[in-house]
């Protein structure tokens, strides 16, 4: 029976051809923006943990504390984490190493290029904790720190910009006037959640940018310190202990505010995570608008095929159809091009978001949820507009229907 | 000879249209008889008196509002809505003055239509289409569609298709009236020659020459019977008054 019956709405739907694909484009269009909006949404959400990998799991930033005033955020205080402090917590039970950073922006020159860079000044762990890899040469280590020497890592914008296509190892570039060594280059990292160059960075040990770069009246301040925890649920009690042994050195009494900020990376992350989960729902909650109309131009259709078919009705129950079948029928025809038009939307719904994110370079997953979803949805949508026009035709007494001009 | 089954059997049968407003009209007024297997009956009647209304009972579409209708040994008042259209796919064929055929599908998917409603097979249904075409002369045209035949052949299928469940009767609605004379002629002898083959046909028609094919004429006037007989001894005089 539902062969037959599914063959009889295939017939239906296919006399009219162009009325048939014109009411299937409003759910191929609401089923497509459904699957887009949805990708789109993983997309960034896969963006965003990718850019927070790529500054390192299992991390607690220290930075300058935070200023507020009247309730109101009012940017960084001055940095007050030493490298001294720094030094000390690495002793702290299950921290696995840290480090820190120096910052300094300074102009580039090597031979007739110069480029605008950013210089960090940092330990020999800044590159394992926070997932840089050397591509070529070596990283610096505690000796070239503790003798202050004029070497550089450098970005991959940094070799491209300077170097164009020579090997910069064992070049030497000028910053200020002075000259650095470049000992090794860093592995391409790619844009940084601000949209920020994460290649275009020159490593140095922090001793050789305060005495040879910034000058050593400069203090032993951090810019932002790095703890990496062993593992991941040691995050809140090392934390705490990162506090309390700050607040120690400080000499903080009760009472007192810190002079510096905490920060879970793992915190950072959910909550970057949850803001795009939420980005996700409300692309599909408007994508999903789509679908409603075009669940209502079904309906609307379905509407005038009953009332254009109402002597073909008339006519189907004098010779026997029940009612339940001329029901059947139409909701069959619904949910077919329903079915139909959202199955081709997912189609090109997928193509379209793989496209998007090839011309955007984006990774775009494609979600089963959001297909199953989606397609669920629309004959869902197929049965629900189907059926007050199905329900029309049931109910169609076969006299008046037959008499029907 | 033994006289022949009882196909229908119309007892004190009354038909009342209920308006808006309270007001009523009579439209059948105590109509009885009864047709035998294999007759051949006209049911004539000016517009308005009433013979479309006993056609639509006795083709199971409507209900009378008081009165008995057995057909083939069924009760019809006392049917649910499902149980009248199994009757109307298993007992009866009707063929309309429109042919209502469905243009978008082939002439053997029309004529095998009601087959659908009894759960048959696609080959099966196919092959008594072939079979059927072939009873009213049209083997061949499986395949086409209606608008590719003249109106003549259109009925034709029609017929084809009111005997594809062999139902105990036909109910034909004025099957000719979109039929030119030459035509009509051609129709009304294949229903002649169904009815030698022992069918049963009831049709309603106003037209003279349509109804001296039928033996029995059944005249309807002002929701009353007025005649009841032989076609050929029919004669204005002998009809009764309401």
């Amino acid at each position: 029976m539902l062969k037959a019956i599914l063959k009889e709405a295939w017939i239906s739907i296919t006399a009219y051809k162009l009325r048939t694909f014109l009411t299937m484009l409003g759910i191929m269009i609401g089923v497509a923006a459904v699957v887009m909006m949805v990708s789109a949404g993983q997309a960034v959400q896969g963006y965003i943990t990718k850019s927070f990998e790529s500054i390192g799991s299992n991390l607690i930033v220290i930075g300058p504390a935070e200023i507020v005033s009247g309730g109101v955020r009012g940017g960084r205080g001055l940095p007050s984490v030493t490298v001294a402090d720094v030094e000390a917590l690495n002793g702290l039970k299950d921290v696995e190493a840290t480090s820190f950073i120096m910052p300094a922006a300074v102009q580039a020159v090597y031979g007739s290029s110069n480029y605008g860079v950013s210089v960090r000044g940092t330990s020999p762990e800044f590159v394992k904790i926070n997932n840089w890899e050397i591509e070529d040469g070596i990283m610096f280590n505690d000796k070239d720190v503790k003798a202050a020497k004029p070497y550089a890592v450098i970005g991959q914008t940094v070799v491209d910009e300077l170097f164009g296509l020579q090997n910069p190892i064992g070049k030497t570039l000028r910053l200020k006037g002075k000259p650095f060594i470049v000992i090794g280059t860093l592995k391409e990292k790619g844009d940084g959640l601000m949209g920020d160059d994460q290649d275009n960075v020159i490593l140095m040990p922090w001793t050789t940018v305060r005495q040879r770069l910034e000058g050593s009246e400069r203090p032993q301040y951090t810019q932002i310190a790095f703890v990496k925890v062993t593992t991941e649920d040691k995050m809140e009690s090392v934390s705490k202990r990162v506090e309390y042994m700050l607040r120690t050195r400080h000499r903080l009494k009760e009472g007192v505010k810190n002079d510096f900020s905490i920060r879970l990376m793992t915190e950072m992350v959910e909550k970057v995570r949850s803001v795009g989960f939420m980005l996700s729902a409300l692309l599909a909650v408007i994508a999903s608008i789509s679908l409603v109309v075009g669940s209502i131009g079904i309906m609307n259709m379905m509407l005038v095929s009953v009332t254009e078919r109402t002597r073909e009705i008339g006519t189907r129950k004098a010779l026997g159809a029940p009612n339940d079948w001329i029901m059947t029928q139409f909701l069959a025809e619904s949910i077919l091009i329903s079915f139909i038009g959202s199955f081709i939307g997912m189609i090109f719904g997928v193509i379209f978001s793989q496209i998007g994110g090839m011309l955007l370079g984006y990774e775009v997953p494609i979600s089963i949820w959001s297909v199953i979803v989606s397609v669920s949805v629309a004959v869902i949508v197929g049965i629900v507009s189907g059926l007050m026009p199905a329900l029309k035709a049931m109910r169609l007494n076969p006299i008046d229907a037959l008499r029907y001009q | 000879m033994a006289e022949k089954k009882v196909v229908i059997d119309v007892k004190k049968v009354c038909k009342t249209y209920f308006m808006e407003g309270g007001t009523s009209q009579n439209v059948l007024k105590n109509i009885n008889f009864q047709v035998r297997s294999g007759e051949f009956v006209a049911i004539m009647g000016p517009s308005g008196s009433g013979k479309s209304t006993l056609m639509n009972i006795l083709g199971c579409l409507d209900k009378p509002t008081s009165g008995t209708y057995i057909l083939d040994g069924k009760d019809i008042a006392s049917k649910t809505d499902l149980e009248l259209a199994k009757v109307r796919g298993q007992t009866i064929g009707f063929v309309f003055q429109n042919f209502n055929l469905m243009m978008k599908r082939t002439i053997a998917d029309n004529v095998s239509l009601p087959l659908i409603y009894q759960k048959i097979g696609e080959q099966e249904r196919y092959k008594r289409a072939v079979e059927m075409l072939k009873r009213v002369n049209l083997q061949g045209y499986e395949d086409r569609f209606p608008s590719q035949i003249s109106g003549g052949m259109q009925q034709r299928v029609a017929i084809a298709r009111a005997l594809i469940n062999n139902p105990a009767i036909i109910f034909a609605d004025e099957p000719t009236g979109n039929l030119d004379s030459k035509t009509s002629d051609e129709i009304m002898e294949l229903f002649t020659a169904l009815n030698k083959q022992g069918i049963t046909i009831v049709l309603v028609t106003h037209e003279d020459d349509v109804a001296d094919y039928a033996t029995r004429m059944i005249k309807i006037s002002d929701g009353c019977k007025v005649y009841d007989g032989l076609r050929k001894e029919y004669s204005k005089e002998k009809e009764t008054k309401c």
